[in-house]
């Protein structure tokens, strides 16, 4: 009786264990949103986000998760301050009305214990549009300075602006197109 | 009349193949020039940063298929989007800006595809240590600037360094030794 005992209370330990998901907190020092957009088909234009915070949670072995990241469209940073203020204005972010842009993934493909691709939805200038990111470098490490975990890695995907309804400078020759590269490290809680 | 109809031929000769042997000169363009920089952070995701302070200039001589280019970098530009990071970047295990303000990267040896650049051969000076780099570009193209009304060159240039071949060894090695340097370049014609 007590032997029966021991192992469901050794079962149900492992067995929560496994199904325990991890909540992790985006390190704003290491994660980024970056755009590169054409310049008339020669230079490569880069720009950032420098304000964002969100929360990650996944399940390595349920290989489930889920991700939120909520970006400042006001804290764009090209290094070019007449530029960032264009691309606040309605023409593009309409950062002072609309703000927010946030990214909600709630559909994690995994490569054995790494994430390979995260599924979800990108809202900016008030639309919801589905996305999904692509994942390399996906890795967790203990990091000596804060000793805890850490996990992250650089997603990427590319979209066409126009979906959200950011037409400006179509006509001019700037592209719809957009290649965003993502750094995201977070901290486990 | 047969010396004047001579001298005519010969003004309008000289000029010719003097104007297709002369270099085309292009000042940077500071809001369309950058160079950015990526690091792996504990082998896992890629910091990126970049430098705002870029200057310099370009010349091309199409026939000959030679140019000479020239650009300058603030490196307390550096901009990474976390200041106290800027801070660390800046001090002396990293970029050494106080003893070294500029960086800087000059080649003569342009090769060309038809009359695109596609790579550049020189040397990059960082930290006051020069060593010889090679930029392989890619979408190099002219245009008409509709609003200068002037020819605008440009197009992707990169590379990768070793960081530790300048002295650059802050952070090593949880933070990358190979530094993949991509620099956007916009000239306009002078």
């Amino acid at each position: 009786m007590k032997k029966t005992v021991f192992a469901l209370a050794a079962f149900s330990v492992v067995g929560l264990a496994h199904a325990e998901i991890a909540t992790y907190a985006v390190d704003p020092t290491h994660t980024f949103v970056t755009f590169e957009a054409k310049h008339f088909n020669t230079s490569t234009l880069r720009g950032r986000f420098d304000k964002k915070e969100g929360t990650v949670s996944f399940d390595r072995q349920g290989k489930s998760g889920k991700a939120e990241i909520n970006i400042d469209a006001g804290s764009i940073s090209t290094g070019v301050p007449a530029l960032d203020n264009h691309l606040k204005s309605k023409d593009f972010f309409d950062a002072t009305q609309l703000s927010s842009v946030k990214f909600v993934g709630d559909k994690f493909t995994f490569d054995g214990d790494k994430v390979s691709a995260v599924a979800g939805e990108l809202t900016m200038l008030g639309k919801t549009v589905p996305v999904t990111l692509k994942a390399t470098n996906f890795n967790c490490y203990t990091n000596p300075l804060l000793k805890r975990e850490v996990c992250g890695g650089d997603f990427e995907t590319t979209i066409a602006r126009t979906q959200w309804g950011m037409n400006y400078g179509l006509q001019y020759g700037l592209p719809d197109s957009i290649h965003l590269l993502i750094q995201v490290e977070a901290v486990k809680q | 009349m047969a010396a004047w109809r001579s001298l005519l031929v010969a003004l309008a000769c000289t000029p010719l193949p003097g104007l297709h042997a002369e270099p085309v000169a292009y000042a940077i363009d500071p809001s369309h020039t950058k160079v950015y920089w990526e690091v792996r952070h504990f082998g896992t995701s890629t910091h990126r940063g970049r430098f705002d302070s870029v200057e310099g200039s370009i010349e091309i001589d199409r026939e000959k298929g030679q140019g000479d280019v020239s650009i300058s970098i603030a490196t307390a530009s550096i901009s990474s989007g976390v200041p106290a990071l800027d801070a660390v970047l800046r001090n002396g295990s990293f970029l050494a800006s106080a003893s070294n303000p500029t960086a800087y990267f000059v080649a003569k040896q342009l090769r060309f595809d038809g009359d695109r650049i596609n790579a550049l051969r020189g040397e990059f000076t960082l930290r006051g240590v020069s060593r010889p780099l090679s930029l392989k570009a890619s979408n190099f193209g002219c245009r008409t600037d509709a609003e200068l009304k002037r020819e605008v060159c440009g197009g992707d240039f990169e590379t990768e360094i070793l960081r530790s071949d300048y002295g650059s060894t802050f952070g090593l090695p949880f933070v990358g030794d190979k530094v993949r340097l991509l620099i956007s370049i916009e000239g306009i014609r002078q």
